[in-house]
């Protein structure tokens, strides 16, 4: 059985419905998204109703939480003080837009899903604000699979879809005590703990690729074999960065949408986690 | 190079703490102490051991301290923590607990173990209470060398001083290592990493202390007002 993974719609509705029609296409009726529905992007509420039409099972996203709390991210959150005041107004604008309904819908939202022994989340288990990226170090990596007590994590946030398989892996310690001795010395146990086999599955982005080229990308898991597909799906990028210039977004927004890099506000230290 | 004594878990007892300052004073040739938290408690009135904190007497090392589990529950039950309260002492030993803390300090403190700081980074060394994750997290000899690892990592440090399990320990990651395989839209990549040369130490609670020297990497647990049973030992 095939399964679809899809994550950071960001309010690009003319990228999810590409997705969506390369994945009926292809006859897959199970789909996950993991998060980020809205934010950025000019339909908001077109691209949360075409989710709850579909009733695609759904974890909450960074951007999906800060519309429910309000934004109360610390300063790590954006590379340049240009880039938080384009972020709050592209939050604001999203608030003002968002229905009721919407809204409601959005705090609905699970932190996390799971089938079987694969967890879906948006940034990684500890918060939808942490991000994996591909070349993170592998034991930090692997302690996030194996922490949760998951076999393999789907998660997004990255934009940038990758499959990372950890495996071979173990650590050898020395442990020496002294339990209620004073300075005693110290007789050293050495251990070894081997590590499991474990794979980190990023969806990448649909509604705004940063992995350098303007296609959405969303992955597809064969369950029955395990192999994982990384899909890029054309669309009318034009048709969207017209909708955000309309709508008076940052016409920055629009401008690295037709380019697809990494000109986000996205943190310098990805590894960051921010402290709320 | 200076020597640390690390302490940590006095719960208000003053009498710990000045047969810790008598035997630095005394036999330890340390310059530099540092109290990772958990100077309150509820067992017993805390505000001598505060005011001597703040205002050491003569002759005393002073104590550079960061704030620990009890701290964190009665600041956030003051309200020092927007909306949140003491849950967690609250949900682990009842509300009588809770009132116990908010009567073994004088609030007249409150402003200054407010001001204490979450953790230090000396040298290639973080001193913490808890972890780089949080200040409840329990590190001890028999949790996950990965996870031990992870703490490590997130701070980017060589060795991590930590206080919360109480336990006076040394724990080494002396070997191993892990392959990763990536594959995008640019291709497959794959990369070995192998285990880094850090370290993880429990400090002791009360009476129970720690001697570091990060000149020479040696360790040395002692228990204050008691002779070692032989000099110099421990381990470097």
């Amino acid at each position: 059985m095939a399964h679809a993974v899809i994550s950071c719609l960001h309010a690009n509705l003319a990228a999810l419905e590409a997705v969506l029609a390369d994945i009926d296409q292809q006859g897959i009726d199970t789909i996950t998204c993991l998060g980020d529905l809205v934010g950025y992007g000019p339909q908001p509420n077109e691209v949360v109703n075409l989710v709850r039409e579909r009733q695609i099972p759904t974890c909450q996203g960074c951007w999906d939480e800060d519309i429910i709390e309000g934004l109360n991210a610390c300063d790590c959150s954006y590379p340049s003080q240009l880039a938080e005041r384009r972020g709050q107004l592209a939050h604001q604008w999203t608030a003002d837009q968002l229905s009721e309904e919407n809204r409601a819908f959005l705090a609905s939202l699970p932190m996390s899903l799971w089938r079987d022994r694969q967890l879906f989340v948006h940034g990684s288990p500890n918060s939808q604000h942490e991000y994996l990226l591909p070349d993170m170090d592998a034991f930090a990596a692997l302690e996030r699979v194996e922490s949760a007590g998951a076999e393999t994590l789907f998660c997004g946030h990255t934009h940038r879809p990758y499959v990372r398989e950890l495996r071979d892996g173990s650590i050898r310690v020395r442990v020496r005590q002294t339990p209620g001795e004073p300075a005693g010395v110290a007789e050293a146990e050495d251990r070894e703990l081997r590590l499991p086999l474990r794979r980190i599955i990023n969806a990448g982005s649909v509604g705004e690729p940063r992995h350098g080229n303007t296609h959405a990308t969303y992955v597809i898991h064969h369950e029955d074999t395990n192999a994982v597909e990384i899909r890029e799906v054309p669309y009318d990028v034009e048709r969207t960065c017209r909708a955000i210039v309309d709508a008076g977004l940052p016409p920055i927004f629009a401008w690295r949408l037709r380019h697809g890099f990494e000109y986000a506000e996205r943190a310098d230290d990805a590894s960051h986690v921010c402290e709320r | 190079m200076a020597r640390w004594a690390l302490i940590s878990g006095l719960r208000g007892d003053l009498e710990a703490y000045e047969a810790i300052q008598t035997d630095l004073r005394h036999t330890r040739r340390v310059d530099t102490l540092f109290v990772l938290g958990d100077v309150i408690g509820p067992e017993r009135e805390c505000n001598a051991l505060l005011e001597r904190l703040q205002q050491p007497r003569r002759g005393d090392l002073q104590p550079h301290c960061l704030y620990g589990w009890w701290e964190e529950q009665l600041l956030a039950e003051r309200g020092y923590r927007g909306g949140r309260r003491a849950d967690a002492l609250r949900l682990s030993q009842g509300e009588a607990a809770v009132d116990a803390l908010l009567q073994a300090v004088d609030p007249a403190h409150m402003n200054w173990l407010a001001a204490l700081q979450f953790g230090f980074i000396e040298l290639d060394c973080a001193l913490l209470h808890g972890s780089s994750a949080a200040v409840d997290d329990s590190l001890g000899p028999d949790s996950s060398p990965l996870l031990l690892l992870d703490r490590l990592t997130r701070m980017d440090v060589n060795r991590l001083f930590t206080a919360r399990s109480g336990q006076q320990f040394r724990l080494e990651l002396s070997g191993g290592g892990i392959g990763s395989q990536v594959r995008d839209l640019e291709g497959q990549r794959q990369h070995q990493q192998s285990v880094p040369q850090r370290q993880v130490i429990g400090i002791g609670a009360g009476v129970h202390y720690t001697i570091y020297d990060p000149g020479s990497d040696r360790l040395d647990f002692f228990i204050a007002g008691t002779k070692p049973k032989q000099r110099a030992r421990g381990f470097a």
